[in-house]
């Protein structure tokens, strides 16, 4: 956020009445150092007991860390091409699946290669109308609810109010859902292919492949902007 | 020259974004429209649409997590 704390001072345009009342703001920075070192303390405990636990703690507040000082946002990426045209934060998010693409595929390929069991494998899921008709569910709730679930937890943590609703649903939502998912897993999901693309493509067509459509979605993204707002800036 | 103000306090995204396009549509050029919200990424993606259109945009943190966007019809 660079426009905090000295925005006022350089303001180009004149306001009349509205700008006079400020209050002193609390300096934040003591609090946020003792709350880094209540973490850590918390983190060395966790990885006392169990390593993994101090590990899932640490990728938790920085993962916390970037998705709200990036304002990365999936639900916007979906939704603010229908809203306003803009697509900034959908490339965002396509760049990073790009990144992941790669990563991940050579975190796969790394333990292929030696012969060890690819890791990750029980997410390859199978795909069916089931995988369509959730995506389109989950994308009509995030949107009313103001956030998917890294983001919703992102701005209950930030102190946004409203959200701490939305959290409590998700989190009613996801034991409903969890309750259930053995009936609609039986009767549904399993019936669909699961495909894994290397398999079909082999590592390096899977990644071209992945790579090339994301190029082609990225491009599609910037015309649409072009189209919808007149020329993007950036 | 006149100035409008819109609260959005407590409004998550993108409902503040849309209540500013349409404050703004009905402003005559040259007027000020400051609005104010309080979650985190409406200040984010106000200012964005706010630019793209060709305003002029300021951003002032009234209090922590409470902010004014200030923009100012240019077209």
């Amino acid at each position: 956020m660079p426009e905090t704390g000295q925005a006022s001072s350089g303001s180009s345009i004149r306001r009349s009445s509205t700008s006079s009342r400020r209050k002193p703001k609390k300096n934040q920075i003591p609090l946020g150092m003792l709350v880094v070192v209540l973490m850590v303390v918390v983190g060395l405990v966790q990885a006392n007991r169990e390593p993994m636990l101090g590990f899932y703690w640490m990728m938790g507040g920085v993962f916390g860390f970037i998705l709200q000082k990036s304002r990365f946002c999936f639900t916007a990426s979906m939704r603010d091409p229908c809203i306003t045209g803009s697509t900034s934060v959908t490339r965002a998010v396509l760049i990073a699946f790009a990144i992941t693409t790669i990563m991940f595929t050579a975190i796969k390929f790394g333990y292929a290669s030696m012969g060890l069991p690819v890791p990750g494998m029980s997410y390859v899921t199978p795909i069916s109308f089931a995988t369509a008709a959730g995506g389109i569910l989950f994308g009509i709730g995030m949107v009313i609810a103001g956030g998917c679930a890294s983001g919703t937890l992102m701005r209950v943590g930030e102190g946004f109010f409203m959200q701490i609703l939305s959290l409590f649903f998700f989190v009613v939502g996801s034991l409903v859902g969890a309750a259930h998912f053995g009936w609609w897993k039986e009767k549904f999901i399993i019936h669909g292919p699961s495909v894994f693309l290397p398999d079909v493509f082999g590592w390096v067509g899977a990644v071209v492949l992945q790579l090339l459509i994301i190029a082609c979605l990225y491009k599609a993204a910037a015309l649409w902007e072009e189209k919808k707002m007149g020329g993007s800036e950036d | 020259m006149a100035e409008f103000t819109l609260d959005c306090l407590g409004e998550a995204c993108p409902i503040p974004l849309m209540k500013t396009e349409k404050k703004l549509e009905g402003l005559a050029v040259g007027d000020i429209l400051i609005v104010s919200i309080d979650h985190s990424c409406a200040m984010k993606n106000i200012p964005e649409w706010a630019r793209k259109q060709g305003h002029n945009v300021e951003i002032d943190e009234v209090d922590d997590g409470e902010w004014e966007v200030v923009i100012e019809k240019t077209k």
